[in-house]
């Protein structure tokens, strides 16, 4: 053993200087590359996973989204639909009545105008038979002036007037 | 090695210089009665180097990682994988990690130090029993068995820590003196009578781990002062048959044996570590 260190020269204070070395070095890579490091590692490898998550939350949320747009398309689409049909019906319904109403006016104004056209022809019926009478007892005046003077024959004439008139 | 004009040129004289590798690293200057020798220097120099690159990267170290940061953690990554395979939890491997990777890159960074060009090159001449030796400045911190030595105690020293915090004092102690073995044998010899022979002889393996744990801290220190200094050895005489490209493939072995040295040296205090936090199973 003596033979050993003295062919090596080991020497306990070589050997601790050296071991210090080794603990200056060990501490120093282990506060300064090692800690630092495998820390940034294990936040990195988090923030990758939790972002790899958060990427397939988005997607199926994008999903879902665009399933929704789609029904709400759908659903709009056919709220569209019922609304346009109903305001065909609406609208063929109104025609319809107001056909209708008219259809009643018309035949109202026609009533009515022929209700008038009645009387008036009853009226001008009336004024041309007194006219016709009239001109008959002017004519038949003049014709028989001179011949019938009569008061009875007067009273003749007047009573086949007026039955003429009835 | 080659000459070394820089510091020596005027008491180049009558005597020739030695130039001649020691086993050892040689004191350059003394602090108080504590003498600095060459390979300390270069440990100081990796010192630097890591406390220089550990405040840099520090200030870098962002959540979206530049070029540097994104080398540094693939690295990272790649030896937890490898260490994974070695202790079998990345729980484990965790805890462990910080101090392997220390002994990794302290021995990386000496090896390599030490190839570089000026390190056992340049130096000064002292006289010594009437000779001229040269003694070079810097020395590869892993070619002196004091360093080897002070790493190999620190690894098989913590991983008994380790051991004791994680299975308890009992188990541990068991490991090595197996008193509960001992213990054993009256109670179950009624039940299993081949105790009375299986019990003794795990109380002798448990004897012979102890020697084991010696052996582990001499295996460690000589197999990387070993290689180091052999590296060096070899480079130096390549250098001295022919100084211009021969050496080159040599550096290139170097290189990786620096890288393999300081790897194996990891990977070994790491399989210390999982064996003692592990109970014992047999």
């Amino acid at each position: 053993m003596d033979s050993l260190i003295e062919i090596f020269h080991i020497d306990i204070k070589l050997l601790i200087a050296q071991a210090v070395n080794f603990t200056i070095v060990f501490l120093v890579l282990y506060f300064l590359v090692f800690k630092p490091l495998s820390k940034i590692m294990a936040d990195r490898s988090e923030k990758i996973s939790k972002s790899l998550d958060d990427a397939k939350k988005i997607e199926e949320k994008l999903v879902l989204i665009e399933d929704e747009h789609k029904q709400s398309l759908i659903d709009a689409r056919k709220e569209v639909e019922l609304i346009l049909t109903k305001a065909n019906n609406q609208a063929e319904e109104s025609r319809q009545v107001m056909l209708a109403k008219t259809r009643e006016e018309i035949g109202q104004i026609i009533n009515v105008e022929k209700a008038k056209m009645q009387t008036e022809k009853a009226q001008t019926l009336k004024e041309i038979k007194n006219e016709i009478a009239d001109l008959i007892m002017i004519t038949v005046e003049k014709v028989l002036e001179k011949k019938i003077n009569s008061k009875e024959d007067k009273e003749l004439i007047k009573k086949i007037i007026r039955d003429s008139k009835k | 090695m080659t000459s070394a004009e820089q510091s020596t040129s005027e008491t180049a004289l009558n005597t020739e210089i030695q130039h001649e590798h020691t086993l050892y690293a040689e004191p350059i200057f003394t602090i108080g009665n504590f003498s600095v020798t060459n390979s300390l220097l270069n440990t100081l120099l990796v010192i630097f180097i890591v406390v220089a690159f550990g405040i840099f990267l520090k200030s870098k170290i962002k959540m979206i990682p530049g070029k540097l940061q994104n080398g540094i953690e693939m690295v990272i990554e790649l030896l937890l994988d490898v260490f994974n395979s070695v202790t079998g939890s990345r729980e484990k491997t965790l805890k462990f990690f910080p101090i392997i990777l220390s002994f990794f890159v302290f021995i990386l960074l000496n090896n390599w130090l030490g190839l570089l060009p000026g390190v056992g090159s340049i130096g000064q001449v002292v006289l010594e029993h009437n000779e001229k030796i040269f003694v070079p400045f810097f020395r590869s911190g892993m070619a002196d068995l004091n360093t080897t030595l002070a790493l190999a105690l620190i690894g098989v020293v913590v991983s008994h820590i380790f051991g004791v915090l994680t299975i308890g004092f009992w188990k541990y102690l068991n490991k090595f003196i197996n008193i509960k073995a001992l213990l054993d044998i009256p109670k179950n010899i009624i039940k299993d009578p081949s105790i009375l022979i299986i019990n003794p002889i795990k109380v002798f393996v448990g004897l012979l781990e102890i020697i084991g744990e010696l052996a582990k801290v001499a295996s460690l220190t000589f197999r990387l002062f070993g290689n180091i200094f052999a590296g060096e050895v070899l480079v130096a005489s390549m250098t001295a048959i022919l100084a211009f490209g021969l050496p080159v493939p040599f550096m290139f072995l170097e290189i990786l044996v620096g890288l393999i040295q300081a790897f194996i040296f990891a990977m070994l205090i790491l399989t210390y570590l999982t064996m003692m936090t592990s109970a014992e199973e047999h």
